[in-house]
């Protein structure tokens, strides 16, 4: 589904260069939940963009679902966006002046869809994450874990091949926040692929695979049972 | 306070000080040049005439018919309207002053061909035109019944005196004392200037040089047409005018009374290009400062609202209200001053062109410093509002996230 | 897609609505005063008879002496009027197709056959027959007089409507007589024709003796004017020092008073008929008069309108300046404009990362600016209204100066949806380049 090799990242201003990535591999399966963990400034999101062709790299070969995405026009790297890809943000980016049906709505604008396929596809998303009654409210008359379903929502309503999400659960408290992966578990077992940058131990054990990122380098691939043993013994501690 | 910061922010954010800037220099520009249209045109319409304008008001009759005498109708006419109380006199006149039309003859201090002949604006009027039309002799006599003469058709004869102005005294004769002088027609004919008029605006409001330059000749024209100029005492213009009218109009004489009307019928009329001027350009200059205004109000909030944060920041780390209030204040201040200097230029620029262009006066400096200083207290007073918002920006936003 | 844009720029606008009134009043503003001053000045400057600019011209002839061009600020013109004799030797000519000598009178007219009615004054032209073929000039009734009524200087007249609604309370007046009196007495005159409404504005006939003024109230042959004896009621410039004591005096002095137009509609004709009055100055010269260089001209009605300054100089002074104003409107929309978009750049970087294209988004704030610039057009139009109904004010005797067309109109429109656009575009660049990972991190 994705496979990024050697790519490598660096921003340049008049003063410093940043290796953001460097030579940065990874390979997700098609309907793989991963969790990519590490310290600020490791290069998380610096990863997440590229994977989800919000901007471009340096060097090497990053494939999705099949296509090489590595020197696309901008308008294909939009219209790819738009098709396979649903972002998730910390701050669940809603735009405030729209209601929950526009939100979720604003995706499938781009796409050229006929209104009743919209319509469709945002009650069904809608329904999924438990908010079908609420799309006549805006943004700030919903709680956090509200938004970010609505987020969640919008992100699915394209049927996307992938969700990468970026701290879901950041600025939710510890319920909402459980809620929220609950429904990204749920997502992934009906086959959409999910990689998530966190660096919430409870939520990356969710996840079937972690990836550890440092330096803009992968440094740790951890199995499942091993992240689990790790986190019972920090409860145990 | 220093400025290098308040500069290199502002350098930062390029774009927004140049748009600013550059309305404030189009808007000193355009502003000073209108006021000072506004000003030189107000400054003509208000200079004094010499007459006694507000209580003047004028007759035309015009004849017709075998049976039409003239120097009868004139004497029924003026026996009737001098009869009539509140009237303080009454003449002849051919023309009516400040009107844009009237007549001019051709005058010359001297029969030496050499000796330059002046274009001057002329009135016939009789030995009541000095009161009628109320102007000041500052030497000599009015006219004299004998002295008014009518030769109908016969109009090349010169009169045998004259009442001229001061002003066209000083451009025969200089510094010397005008009566008692004679003039010169075109013809060569003389006359003895017998009164001076102090100061009496002519006909053509535009002819700034000329204007004050007026001959009084003793005569009742040949016709048909006659118009009469009449004073009446304050406040009885309007009754009287009725009246005369009607009484004109009831008499049996084979004429048309073609109109009546006050002085300001005309001064409104020949000034009218330069009240509307002095409206437009009044609406363009005020419109263009409240836009500007506007402007600098409507920016400087949104960069108050982008930079609420920064704000905070400042203010957490110890910056008083005081402190946010006046880099407002400096930074609008710096902005108006930039563009008033662009400005400056702009505004000399165009005055330029327009005197070259349009023949307009040219522009004195002292319109465009009033209008930088009035620059400075409108960007001051518009930026203050967003500025104290600013300024009430509560430091604790800087530890909010969202 | 464009509804949708539709939608997104209307709730933009709504969001700040003090920034969008900002916006589209300012842009109302500076194109209500463009449009107002654009008025004033397309109608100054109209040409009133254009469909005919190509064959007809305005006659005049340098008969000037003396030591002084006839305008001293302007030494290259002319007199705009002919003497009489030169009118006169001029009509001789059989090359123009059309021609026509006239001058401004008057005359008092009694309404002998209405009761109680005063006799009041009437502005006559007093012309020969060309003029209402020349001019286009539309009849209600009747028609115009014939070449054998000019030169018989027979007692007829044409009448303009008001004159005809006045007198004849605007009943079909042909054949039925009126009497005129001036100085030669009281004769009858035969009515030979009613005009309809005709407003020529300005009135491009005859500049010099109130360019805005109303057509006259009668017309009527000018082989009367010698026969009458008649005076002119328009403006008499003389140079030369002679005794005028007389009509006939005046009709040989060196004063201009007499309007003259010809139309040539042919190239041929109009060289031949140059080369005629170029030999008439040159014989004249041989004769002692047209002390002057040779300086002769034809002009067609655009050029006549020109050369005479009907504009004035005050209003391109305020044409300019409204311009000046709509441009700092603009640079004030371009400033709000571009703090608004950027403001709004977080939500366009989401935009971009759940699949806008560039061009999309371009779309997007190009119908936002162009609802503002129609906005702006919309109310501009109400704006401009109501600055001509302020200027109606100040321009009292011309009303016909201040309406506004349908052409006016979509200038309005157009003004204000093309400097909209033109203001937009650079915010909207500005805009289009947010990159779609930015600010998604923060908010």
């Amino acid at each position: 589904m994705l496979f990024m090799n050697d790519v490598s990242k660096v921003y340049r201003t008049d003063l410093i260069e940043t290796h953001a990535l460097r030579k940065f591999s990874l390979e997700v399966k098609e309907g793989e939940f991963v969790a990519v963990t590490g310290p600020s400034g490791s290069g998380k999101t610096t990863f997440l963009n590229i994977a989800g062709l919000l901007e471009t790299f340096d060097t090497g070969t990053y494939r999705l679902d099949g296509e090489d995405v590595s020197r696309l026009s901008d308008d294909s790297r939009s219209r790819i966006r738009n098709r396979k890809i649903g972002f998730i943000f910390q701050s669940f980016n809603l735009i405030p002046d729209l209601d929950v049906f526009d939100n979720v709505d604003v995706p499938l604008r781009y796409r050229g869809m006929s209104a009743p396929e919209r319509k469709r596809r945002i009650m069904d998303a809608l329904e999924l994450v438990g908010l079908a009654s609420r799309v006549k409210h805006v943004p700030a008359q919903l709680s956090g874990g509200q938004q970010q379903r609505v987020a969640i929502a919008r992100a699915l309503a394209g049927s996307p091949r992938i969700l990468l999400a970026d701290e879901p659960t950041g600025n939710l408290d510890s319920l909402m926040a459980r809620q929220v992966v609950d429904l990204l578990e749920d997502i992934n077992r009906r086959g959409t692929t999910i990689v998530m940058v966190t660096h919430d131990p409870e939520l990356a054990r969710r996840a079937h695979r972690n990836v550890h990122v440092m330096d803009g380098q992968i440094t740790d691939l951890q199995p499942f049972a091993a992240r689990s043993l790790v986190r019972s013994e920090a409860i145990a501690i | 306070m220093h400025l290098r910061p308040i500069l290199s922010a502002m350098l930062r954010n390029k774009t927004g000080a140049i748009l600013v800037g550059l309305q404030i220099a189009i808007t000193l520009a355009v502003v000073a040049n209108a006021v000072f249209i506004i000003v030189e045109r107000a400054q003509r319409i208000a200079r004094p005439s010499g007459i006694d304008s507000e209580n003047l008001f004028f007759v035309q009759s015009y004849g017709y018919g075998p049976n039409y005498d003239q120097l009868a109708t004139v004497h029924h006419d003026l026996d009737l309207i001098r009869s009539l109380p509140g009237v303080v006199a009454a003449s002849v006149t051919t023309g009516v002053p400040l009107s844009n039309s009237g007549a001019a003859q051709n005058y010359s201090a001297s029969l030496d061909p050499d000796v330059e002949d002046f274009m001057v604006n002329t009135y016939f009027v009789d030995e009541q035109g000095v009161a009628a039309f109320g102007v000041k002799l500052s030497a000599g006599r009015p006219f004299t019944e004998a002295e008014v003469q009518y030769s109908g058709e016969q109009t090349s004869e010169f009169v045998p005196s004259v009442i001229i102005t001061k002003a066209f005294g000083k451009r025969l004769f200089g510094d010397e004392p005008a009566l008692g002088r004679t003039i010169y027609d075109a013809l060569g004919q003389p006359a003895t200037i017998v009164g001076v008029i102090d100061h009496m605006l002519g006909a053509w409001i535009d002819s700034d040089e000329t204007i004050g330059d007026v001959v009084f000749l003793p005569r009742i024209s040949w016709g048909p047409d006659v118009r009469y100029v009449v004073r009446t005492e304050p406040g009885r213009r309007d009754d009287l005018m009725m009246e005369v009218e009607r009484k004109l109009s009831e008499a049996d004489l084979t004429r048309a009374i073609s109109w009546v009307r006050p002085h300001s019928y005309y001064t409104e009329r020949s000034y009218r290009a330069h009240t509307r001027m002095i409206a437009l350009l009044s609406v363009i200059a005020i419109l263009m400062v409240a836009i500007t205004a506007l402007g600098i109000v409507g920016l400087a909030s949104f960069h108050v609202n982008l930079r609420r944060k920064q704000i905070g920041t400042r203010r957490a780390v110890g910056a008083r209200r005081v402190d946010i209030l006046r880099y407002f204040m400096l930074e609008n201040w710096l902005l108006t001053t930039g563009g008033a200097a662009l400005g400056t230029i702009l505004a000399f620029a165009f005055g330029q062109w327009l005197s070259t262009a349009y023949s307009l006066p040219r522009l004195e400096p002292q319109y465009v410093v009033i209008g930088v200083v009035v620059l400075w207290i409108i960007g001051q007073v518009a930026v203050y509002v967003p500025a104290r918002r600013a300024a009430a920006i509560p430091p604790a936003i800087a530890t909010r996230t969202v | 897609m464009f509804s949708y844009h539709l939608r997104l720029a209307l709730k933009s606008l709504r969001r700040n609505p003090v920034i969008g009134g900002l916006m589209i009043g300012a842009i109302a503003l500076g194109v209500g005063l463009c449009v107002t001053t654009l008025t004033v000045f397309r109608l100054m400057s109209a040409n009133p008879i254009a469909p005919r600019n190509d064959v007809l011209y305005a006659v005049t002839l340098d008969s000037w002496g003396g030591d002084r061009p006839r305008y001293e600020d302007r030494p290259e013109l002319p007199p705009p009027e002919l003497t009489y004799r030169d009118a006169m030797a001029l009509l001789e000519s059989d090359i123009p197709t059309r021609q026509v000598a006239m001058h401004k009178s008057g005359f008092v007219l009694d309404p002998v056959h209405t009761d109680g009615a005063k006799p009041f004054l009437v502005e006559a032209r007093m012309t020969t027959n060309d003029f209402f073929a020349m001019f286009d000039v539309p009849f209600l009734y009747g028609g115009a007089w014939n070449d054998a009524t000019d030169a018989e200087a027979q007692m007829v007249v044409v009448l303009s409507k008001a004159t005809n609604d006045k007198v004849f309370g605007g009943v079909n007046s042909v054949g039925r007589t009126i009497e005129l009196g001036s100085r030669f007495g009281i004769r009858e005159f035969t009515v030979i024709g009613v005009l309809d409404e005709w407003l020529p504005t300005p009135k491009f006939y005859d500049l010099n003796n109130g360019a805005f003024d109303r057509p006259e109230d009668v017309f009527a042959p000018l082989s009367l004017t010698p026969a009458l004896l008649l005076g002119t009621h328009g403006n008499v410039n003389c140079w030369k020092d002679e005794p005028i004591d007389s009509f006939e005096d005046f009709a040989e002095s060196e004063c201009v008073w007499m309007q003259y137009w010809v139309e040539l509609s042919t190239p041929e004709q109009v060289e031949a008929y140059r080369a005629f009055i170029d030999n008439y100055a040159r014989e004249q010269k041989r004769l002692g008069r047209f002390e002057r260089p040779l300086n002769n001209h034809l002009r067609k009605p655009d050029e006549w309108l020109d050369v005479n300054a009907v504009v004035q100089d005050d209003n391109r002074v305020l044409v300019g300046l409204s311009f000046m104003f709509l441009a700092v409107c603009l640079l004030n929309m371009i400033g709000l404009l571009l703090a608004k978009f950027l403001g709004a750049a977080p939500i366009v970087g989401l935009r971009r990362a759940l699949g806008a294209s560039r061009s999309a988004i371009f779309q997007q704030h190009l119908v936002e600016v162009g609802v503002i610039g129609l906005a702006g057009g919309a109310i501009g139009i109400g704006v401009a209204a109501l600055g001509l109904l302020g200027v109606r004010r100040l321009y009292n005797n011309y009303d016909a100066l201040t309406h506004l067309d349908l052409t006016m109109g979509f200038v309005a429109l157009s003004i204000a949806v093309c400097s909209g656009i033109l203001a937009g575009l650079y915010p909207t660049w500005r805009i289009c380049r947010t990159a779609p990972a930015a600010q998604l991190k923060t908010q």
